[in-house]
């Protein structure tokens, strides 16, 4: 019954998420190679958002008490080269551990090739590479909490909540009020409930949609992975795929089975489902190569860009913050290495 | 019915490969030469026409044929 109730919560939470990332062509790899790659921002102001609204959520319920706060550790080798080599790792692979968690429920035989390569990688370094690391990736911890570091220790949630507060109401006068402004003057309705179930299932998501969405539902993963399953975290992806080769029936598990079949849906839906394999076979052998990396660098970083990205930087762990900007500068030296070096 | 000078298939193609190939290829066309991209990658298909009318470019049209097929036609500037 216990196992039906877990098996059930991140199998539901997954097809939403999924169904999102699927409906908003949400990939971080994306939003963060398209700053440099095509000075193209859209997806980045998503992840900002995410970040903003996941701060608030979470610093809200650990105000009440009624979660606890989890942040990730700092450990200067594991957060700095992890992350670091997951950013090279997801140029490669064509997609971050959820953009291409996603794309397989879209068909891409490209991206199966990362994952599996990807949950390979979690598991060996998990097992071997990792304890051979041991002396190595010791955590540098709060002095005070004696908890993992955190940007401002016993005071992080609500410093944490007062900056998503900033954040939301930046992105909401710099970005939502324009937009509001010109559907006034064109006379269109400033929130257009017309053709909603076209809309929810048809059309793509816009950034914000996406966004808000999905900083909500990290929220509520949350709450439900620890009341359903003791499970005190927000969303992650590369647990639940090394779990899938170690037959470990384990909330993350289900979480990413259901990314696959919310995004399968999703695709069906709006008819861009389809097997597609990459035309040059070499693709495949950086896909292959890049989930790999992936997979190493999130198991030495304590978790992949959702773990860190998106649940770890919203509760102010100091490592997630260094695993972000270290993923974010891997991703742009492959980037210019594989796509912008030879341009003039 | 428009001319097609040249015709580019990204069928296939990862991200972001359609987007970097297609502004390969624009580079290399003559002005008033239409290109006709065929992307069966949904990001690409909505980022391309917005990456080459950021170029200058007139993107003719996208439309979507079938089930993940998009066929987007650019005139070079």
């Amino acid at each position: 019954m216990a196992l039906l109730l877990v098996i059930l919560s991140g199998m539901i939470i997954g097809i939403i998420f999924g169904f999102i990332l699927q409906r908003g062509r949400f990939c971080m790899n994306s939003a963060f190679r398209d700053i440099i790659l095509l000075k193209e921002y859209k997806l980045f102001k998503g992840v900002i958002l995410i970040l903003g609204v996941s701060m608030i959520g979470f610093s809200i319920m650990i105000l009440s008490g009624v979660l606890t706060a989890a942040p990730k550790p700092f450990t200067i080798v594991g957060s700095i080269l992890g992350g670091f080599i997951f950013g090279i790792g997801m140029v490669l692979a064509a997609g971050c551990a959820s953009g291409t968690t996603y794309r397989v429920g879209e068909g891409m035989i490209g991206s199966l090739v990362a994952l599996i390569t990807l949950a390979v990688g979690v598991v060996l370094t998990s097992l071997f590479i990792k304890p051979a690391m041991a002396g190595i990736l010791f955590p540098i911890n709060d002095p005070t909490t004696k908890g993992s570091l955190t940007i401002a220790g016993a005071f992080t949630p609500i410093v944490m909540l007062i900056i998503g507060i900033i954040v939301i109401a930046i992105l909401s006068f710099k970005e939502l009020l324009p937009s509001i402004k010109e559907k006034k003057s064109a006379n269109e309705p400033v929130l257009d409930f017309s053709n909603i179930g076209n809309k929810m299932f048809k059309t793509p998501y816009p950034w914000w949609v996406a966004g808000l969405a999905i900083g909500v539902l990290n929220t509520i993963a949350w709450i439900v992975s620890f009341y359903i399953a003791q499970r005190n975290y927000p969303m992650g992806i590369t647990k639940g795929w090394g779990d899938l080769l170690l037959f470990v029936p384990s909330w993350d598990l289900f979480l990413v089975l259901g990314i696959v079949v919310g995004a399968f849906i999703a695709a069906v839906i709006s008819k861009e489902f389809k097997i597609r394999v990459p035309k040059d076979k070499m693709t495949l052998v950086k896909q292959a190569i890049g989930g790999f990396l992936m997979g190493f660098g999130a198991v030495l970083a304590a978790g992949c860009n959702v773990g860190n990205f998106l649940s770890g930087i919203p509760m102010g762990s100091v490592g997630s913050l260094v695993v972000g900007i270290c993923i974010i500068l891997g991703c742009w030296v492959m980037t210019y290495i594989l796509f912008m070096r030879n341009e003039d | 019915m428009v001319d097609i000078t040249e015709t580019l298939d990204c069928s296939g193609d990862v991200c972001p490969y359609p987007d970097v190939k297609s502004k390969r290829k624009i580079k290399k066309m003559k002005s008033g030469e239409i290109l006709k991209i065929i992307v069966d990658y949904p990001l690409s298909a909505e980022r391309i026409p917005e990456t080459m009318k950021s170029l200058g470019h007139e993107v003719i049209s996208t439309e979507k044929e079938g089930t993940a097929a998009w066929v987007i036609l650019v005139k070079v500037k």
